[in-house]
């Protein structure tokens, strides 16, 4: 008895004291918002999808610090490449982010020791070769280990101008080894390069799109104005990734805020879904003007490939990591500038690391961590789960995240959707009517209509025959009286 | 009181939906028509109006439901009615229009019962419509409107004893003078305005040194 009063004594505490921490576990100081936008675009703010977990930089690794880094790649065993670019060499870490494994300042060129001249992308395929953008020296180098097995420079083609210096700035790779590059300068797409290392096409060309707007005003206007105007160029490409089935993922910058990313296929045209806003170009309510140090459109820097079709992007302009899933809908936002650890001040490149997302930080010259909350994890399952088909098994773990974010319109179409699936049109119009999502409503609202139709239609006919017949007695009986009236004032 | 709501008055409404060309000529003439339910007609409208805002069904209703206020409907539908019937009054008082303030009044009033008649039915039917359906609601919004119009038109026509043409013209010159009292008002708004800072700041000043 006295033990199981001591017991009780010590669960009462122990209530007490997670009663006492609990809500300020909860309000752990992150030192940004985390949000996403709703079907009427308010901005709807959200249990934070990743917390801050720590840095590292040149200097935790001990091989001295970063000097204006541009790039994170991690490859396939985990491990993870930084081109440091100023101090021109590649810094790898192991997958535990601890230590540098190894720094490659020089690498075995056909026998001759080499050099990078300011690296700017890194990337790794997946055979495990590393691809260098080496910018200065004009040429991408394809390393096995510390051997050069490849060289991609000097790219011929009568597309090209003559005087074109190829000075590339990101590379990705695909399963078949062909390489594609953003280039500085190049503003006719992405290059793409054979396994062989030939320069074949450019990808993501798109024409220069003015409205009919712009060119009555342009008409109009005088050489000075015309001088101050945006400029008509297409794409200026800033990230490249490759998914495992060969699509690439490029970020460039847009000014309208509608689009940020491609989705290329083999042929070179954006097959890339947009959500219900049809809106992929990160933050929807931002300063129009310069009337702030904070306007325009986010600037997207990088974009990366995650599991199960979801792709994040960088934007640099605010610090913001948006996050979307294969169907162009916006999962969450997170991520801010600042001076605290756990913000940005210049964000320039973003890696996948499993349940931590990297972000390299060009002035901070360290690798920023983000991990997973409970809420991110559920969502990535969730999404994953649906990519992959088993929208029922999705339900629970909607179910969960709404328990976390009740408003979350995306948990319910999700939840809506897996019913219409299984034929609960009811509970599914609750729900996506509750995701706001007018096309999938529709569907389930029409078959609960038919389903209420075919198996009432005996009462409704049987109503409206004797509806029928009431007014025919009705109508009778009322001439009659109108005529007898009629008779009687007559008389 | 009979003289505003007669049993007569009411169903009068009927003749104005199936005779309006007659019905608008008595009610110049043979004062069959009735202020107060012309407005009532115009409330029930707004009343309508702000009910299609909230209750028409989810698939066919974009409003965001944060955004709607009956009172600024009601507000803002009767000073669009009045600034309309000041508006063409003044216009076909200079134009040898017949109608008196009143009889353009008692007509545009009467002249929304379609829409209202349409939108009860559209609200009904709106829940019941699935996507690719919508066109149905908005056939029966459009008929409402274009039998309003409709109304109006020949209502004014009627009341002022105008050809067709002399009615579009001055159905036009009533947006013109809408526009312009709307503008004169603010004016004098601001120059109320203006006058009262005078006198406020005056004031002030006076409190200051005295």
């Amino acid at each position: 008895m006295r033990r199981f009063v001591r017991q009780a004594a010590l669960a009462a505490m122990l209530v007490i004291l997670f009663s006492c921490t609990a809500p300020a576990l909860a309000a752990v100081d992150i030192p940004y918002d985390s949000y996403t936008y709703n079907y009427r675009e308010y901005i709807e703010f959200t249990p934070a999808p990743y917390v801050p977990a720590g840095a590292i930089s040149g200097m935790t690794l001990g091989v001295g610090s970063f000097k204006n880094p541009q790039d994170i790649a991690i490859a396939p065993d985990g491990m993870i490449y930084v081109a440091d670019t100023d101090n021109d060499r590649i810094v790898v870490v192991n997958a535990e982010m601890t230590e540098a494994v190894a720094v490659i300042e020089t690498f075995d060129n056909d026998g001759e020791r080499d050099r990078f001249n300011r690296p700017f992308g890194v990337t790794v395929s997946e055979k495990n070769l590393l691809y260098v953008a080496d910018a200065n020296n004009n040429r991408v180098v394809v390393l096995d280990g510390e051997k050069a097995v490849q060289i991609i420079d000097n790219p011929q083609s009568e597309m090209l101008p003559d005087d074109y210096i190829f000075s590339p700035l990101k590379v990705a790779v695909d399963y078949a080894d062909r390489a594609y590059v953003v280039a500085q300068n190049m503003h006719q797409g992405i290059m793409v390069f054979s396994a062989a290392g030939d320069f074949q096409s450019f990808f993501g060309t798109i024409e220069v799109r003015t409205t009919l707007w712009q060119r009555f005003w342009r008409r109009f206007s005088t050489k000075e104005q015309r001088e101050r105007q945006i400029l008509f160029i297409t794409r200026e490409f800033t990230g490249v990734d490759v998914d495992p089935q060969g699509f690439v993922y490029a970020s460039y910058i847009d000014t309208q805020g509608e689009q940020a990313v491609f989705r290329l296929n083999p042929k070179g045209e954006d097959v890339i879904k947009t959500g219900e806003n049809g809106n992929l170009g990160g933050d929807l309510l931002y300063r129009p003007s310069q009337a702030g140090a904070l306007y325009g459109a986010s600037y997207m820097v990088d974009v990366i490939i995650r599991d199960k079709g979801i792709y994040s992007l960088l934007d640099s302009k605010r610090g913001r990591i948006f996050t979307y899933d294969n169907e162009g809908n916006l999962l969450y936002i997170f991520g801010g500038l600042g001076t605290q650890a756990g913000t940005f001040r210049a964000p320039c490149s973003l890696a996948d690391a499993g349940d931590k997302i990297l972000v390299l930080d060009t002035d901070r010259q360290e690798i920023l961590i983000f991990s997973e909350t409970e809420y991110g994890r559920l969502i990535n399952e969730a999404v994953g789960l649906r990519y992959d088909g088993d929208e029922k098994l999705a339900v629970d773990i909607w179910r969960q995240v709404l328990a976390l974010n009740e408003n979350l319109e995306l948990a319910n179409v999700g939840i809506g959707k897996a019913y219409l699936s299984e034929g609960d049109n009811r509970e599914a119009m609750t729900y996506l009517r509750l995701g706001m999502n007018r096309t999938y409503y529709s569907i389930a609202f029409k078959r609960y209509r038919n389903d209420l139709l075919k198996d009432n239609l005996g009462y409704i006919l049987t109503a409206a025959v004797v509806a029928a017949l009431a007014l025919y007695i009705w109508n009778t009986v009322k001439h009659k009286g109108a005529g007898k009236g009629d008779l009687l004032t007559d008389d | 009181m009979t003289r505003y709501f007669s049993r007569d008055k009411v169903y009068y409404f009927r003749r104005v939906l199936t005779n309006p060309a007659d019905a608008f000529y008595e009610i110049r003439h043979r004062e069959q028509g009735s202020i107060p339910l012309a407005l009532i007609t115009v409330f029930i409208f707004c009343l309508c109006y702000t009910f299609n805002n909230i209750l028409s069904g989810f698939v066919v209703n974009l409003t965001d439901p944060r955004t709607v206020n009956g009172l600024v409907d009601l507000q803002s539908i009767f000073v669009i009615y009045m600034l309309f019937c000041i508006g063409n009054w003044s216009i076909t008082c200079l134009m040898e229009g017949e109608g008196r303030l009143r009889d353009i009044m008692t007509v545009t009033g009467y002249a929304i019962l379609p829409l209202i008649i349409t939108t009860i039915p559209a609200i009904i039917i709106s829940n019941v419509l699935a996507a690719n359906e919508e066109v149905f609601y908005s056939i029966i919004i459009g008929f409402g409107v274009a039998w309003t119009a409709l109304l109006i038109l020949i209502g004014i026509m009627t009341v002022h004893n105008y050809t067709l043409l002399k009615t579009v013209i001055t159905l036009f010159l009533t947006l013109v003078a809408m526009l312009l009292i709307i503008f004169l008002a603010l004016l004098l708004y601001d120059l109320l305005n203006q006058v009262f800072i005078f006198f406020q700041s005056v004031y002030t000043e006076l409190i200051l040194r005295g």
